[in-house]
C-alpha cells in the first residue's frame, strides 16, 4: 500500500510542477511568473519529502529546510526588486510602437 | 496503523498541492492565484511534513521537522501576501466579473 501511495503522490507532485511550468511560460506579467516559481519550489520540497519517506532516511531534512528558505528568499528578492520604480516591464502597445517606429519615416 | 496514517496524510497533502496548481493555472487574476497558492499549498505541505514525521518515528528528527513545518507555515503566506500587495500596487488588470470590493472607485448602481 505504501509503494502505491508513494507513486500516486509523486505523480501528483510532478503534474503540479508541470502546471506551474505552464503558468511560468504563459503568465501575462512578471508577478504571475514569480508566483509560479514559488509553487514549483514548494513542489520540489514536497518531492524531497516523498523521496526521504521512500528511502527511510532522515538525512534530507537539512535539504528540506534549505530549499524552502531559499524559495522564500527568492520570492522576497523578486518582490523587493520589482517594487522599485522604473522596473516595470513595458506594455505590449509600447513594444509595438517602438517596433513600428522605424518604418514610418 | 502507522503506515495507514502516513498514507492518508501523504495523499491528502499531495491532492491539496494539486488543487493549488490547478488553481494557479485556471483562476483568472493575480490576486485569485495568490489566494490559491497561500491556502492550499500551506495546508498541503503541512500534511506532507506530518506524514514524514509519522513515518520516520525518530525523536532526533523531530526538531528539524518541527522547524520545517514552522518555516513553511510562516513563509508561504508571507510570500503570497507580498505578491498580492505588489499586484495591488502595480494596478494590474483585474477580473472583470469580480464581486464588489473596497477598492472600486465608482459606486455600484
Amino acid at each position: 500500500m505504501m509503494t502505491y501511495a508513494l507513486i500516486i503522490a509523486e505523480l501528483t507532485m510532478t503534474v503540479s510542477i508541470l502546471l506551474g511550468l505552464y503558468r511560468l511560460m504563459r503568465g501575462p506579467h512578471v508577478i504571475d511568473r514569480v508566483m509560479a516559481f514559488d509553487l514549483i519550489t514548494t513542489c520540489a520540497v514536497g518531492l524531497i519529502v516523498l523521496l526521504s519517506i521512500q528511502w527511510g532516511t532522515a538525512m534530507y531534512l537539512e535539504l528540506i529546510l534549505i530549499v524552502s528558505l531559499l524559495g522564500f528568499l527568492t520570492t522576497v528578492a523578486f518582490v523587493f526588486y520589482l517594487n522599485k520604480p522604473g522596473t516595470d516591464e513595458p506594455a505590449k502597445s509600447e513594444i509595438r510602437k517602438t517596433k513600428s517606429e522605424p518604418r514610418q519615416p | 496503523m502507522n503506515e495507514l496514517f502516513t498514507v492518508l496524510l501523504l495523499l491528502t497533502g499531495a491532492f491539496l498541492i494539486l488543487t493549488a496548481a490547478i488553481g494557479v493555472v485556471r483562476l483568472p487574476d493575480v490576486l485569485c492565484r495568490s489566494h490559491a497558492v497561500a491556502k492550499a499549498l500551506t495546508l498541503g505541505m503541512f500534511l506532507m511534513l506530518l506524514g514524514l514525521w509519522v513515518h520516520l518515528d525518530d525523536s532526533s528528527a523531530a526538531l528539524k521537522i518541527t522547524l520545517a513545518i514552522f518555516f513553511q507555515l510562516v513563509t508561504i503566506p508571507v510570500a503570497s501576501h507580498l505578491v498580492g500587495l505588489l499586484a495591488l500596487q502595480k494596478k494590474l488588470p483585474r477580473w472583470k466579473e469580480r464581486p464588489m470590493d473596497d477598492h472600486r472607485k465608482t459606486e455600484p448602481p
